[in-house]
């Protein structure tokens, strides 16, 4: 590859990451909101921990309007400071009332969309507003553009990503209906290693989970990306046969990975190994594919990515399947990743040689 | 290629995809060995690194954004999150006030 190609498929991977970045950094900061909204559906519905028809009411406002609100809201003040997020929460309201699927990549186009149209107007306005009338002007600025987008939301944009949402619904749907769910690995997991992971898990997955979830109560969409299993057993294969500089450094990695639910901390290791993605790869299919077949879901996205986060948002009876694909996805990316690392021969000639030479350049000084 | 000396610098951010993960738990090592010298560690997503940052620690992977970010400051990039080189001289810089370059 000449440089000037690498460099080009630089640009494009920051490019890729920038855009899912933004799409994340929507939902991130809100994620509380949503270990609410998946504790409380977990407890109070009809079939969870402590049925409660009075505070099983929390769940779908929360679903409904809380979570695309902040969406809204979040991805309007990035682009546009609090006036944006103002401007994002109005407009989001339009696409909400427009479908009765719970509107998140609707909140992601029209939030930073409206505040984007202000952003401008204001660019445009401010800088000729006679002193004294600042605050009427900028007050009805967001409050009719915020008006105007919310109709529009409501007629345009709602239902065009209805359809949308629905397509990729349908098409996740259709891997789930044909056993073919576990090939997403061969995409997936490459590109968290390339630190996409969170565009992937909030930008997509997410959204598709949560309107499985309001349908049938749970979801293997959350599972997807966010399963420590095949992390897990790499660094495990990095533990006992990776090279001297991993093995020292893993036992923390482990402990930061499986429990902390921070994965960022493993794709160092293959970036290192490249080849080690392959074990990635068959720890994410095999995990998937057990999911799959016992049934396995999540009422929320679990994150950080931590066994503890997936254990609270499993629902109730689903938590030895969701055990199981984890255990899974970490024995089958342990055994491929001690394979690949070649169960640390490579390393263990390296150590020799390296002795060896110790020893000659000993004998050496002492003659 | 920027450099600074490592008596000059007042404020490192460390930053990462999101600004809430790997970021926050290398700030608090960071921090550990960097606030005795006065220095402050703070954690950003990449593409909202703040103004005022002397030098920007970020993974390899994400260094390209964070140049187009802030292009007059020093960032360094690592590889592991554990027990990089790269911590070292940021560390040694600082105690020393020696150059620290990209």
């Amino acid at each position: 590859m000449t440089t000037q190609q690498s460099s080009a498929l630089a640009s494009v991977r920051s490019g890729i990451q920038r855009f899912g970045g933004f799409l994340a950094s929507m939902v991130m900061p809100n994620i509380g909101a949503f270990i609410a909204w998946g504790l409380i559906t977990a407890l109070f519905i009809p079939d969870g921990w402590w049925p409660n028809e009075h505070l099983a009411q929390l769940v779908d406002p929360m679903i409904g309007y809380l979570l695309p609100l902040l969406i809204g809201y979040t991805g309007g003040h990035l682009v546009h400071d609090k006036r944006g997020g103002v401007v994002g929460a109005i407009a989001t309201v339009g696409v909400i009332v427009s479908a009765d699927i719970p509107m998140f990549l609707g909140a992601m186009v029209i939030g930073p969309l409206t505040a984007y149209l202000l952003k401008r107007f204001d660019a445009l306005v401010q800088p000729r507003i006679r002193p004294g009338f600042e605050m009427l002007v900028n007050n009805f600025s967001a409050g009719i553009l915020g008006g105007i987008m919310a109709v529009v939301g409501l007629y345009a944009i709602g239902p065009v990503v209805t359809v949308v949402a629905r397509w990729l619904g349908n098409g996740v749907q259709f891997l789930i209906d044909l056993s073919l769910l576990p090939l997403v690995s061969v995409l997936v997991e490459p590109a968290k290693v390339l630190f996409l992971n969170n565009a992937i898990n909030h930008g997509v997955l997410s959204p598709l989970g949560v309107a499985r979830v309001a349908e049938e109560g749970q979801a293997i969409e959350f599972l997807i990306e966010t399963s420590p299993g095949p992390g897990l057993g790499i660094l495990l294969a990095c533990l006992c046969f990776g090279p001297r500089v991993s093995r020292a450094t893993a036992p923390g990695a482990i402990v930061i990975h499986f429990l902390g639910g921070i994965h960022e901390i493993y794709f160092p290791y293959i970036l290192a190994q490249p080849k080690l993605i392959l074990a990635a790869i068959g720890g994410g299919m095999s995990g998937l594919a057990t999911f799959l077949v016992l049934g396995a879901g999540l009422v929320a996205t679990p994150s950080p990515g931590s066994i503890i986060a997936l254990m609270a948002v499993t629902p109730r009876g689903e938590h030895l399947a969701v055990l199981a694909g984890v255990a899974v996805g970490t024995a089958v990316s342990f055994v491929l990743a001690s394979l690949l690392l070649g169960f640390g021969r490579a390393e263990r000639r390296a150590r020799r040689e390296e002795e060896a030479e110790q020893a000659t350049e000993n004998q050496e000084s002492t003659s | 290629m920027s450099s600074i000396q490592g008596s000059d610098i007042r404020k490192v951010v460390v930053a990462c995809d999101a600004g809430m993960g790997s970021s926050v738990l290398l700030t608090s090592q960071l921090s550990r060995s960097l606030s005795p010298h006065g220095v402050s560690v703070e954690h950003s997503p990449v593409d909202r690194i703040p103004e005022g940052a002397d030098v920007v620690v970020c993974h390899a992977g994400l260094v390209d954004r964070a140049r187009k970010r802030v292009p007059d400051t020093v960032v360094i990039g690592f590889q592991m999150f554990m027990g990089d080189p790269a911590f070292t001289r940021l560390e040694q810089a600082v105690r020393d006030g020696s150059t620290l370059a990209e």
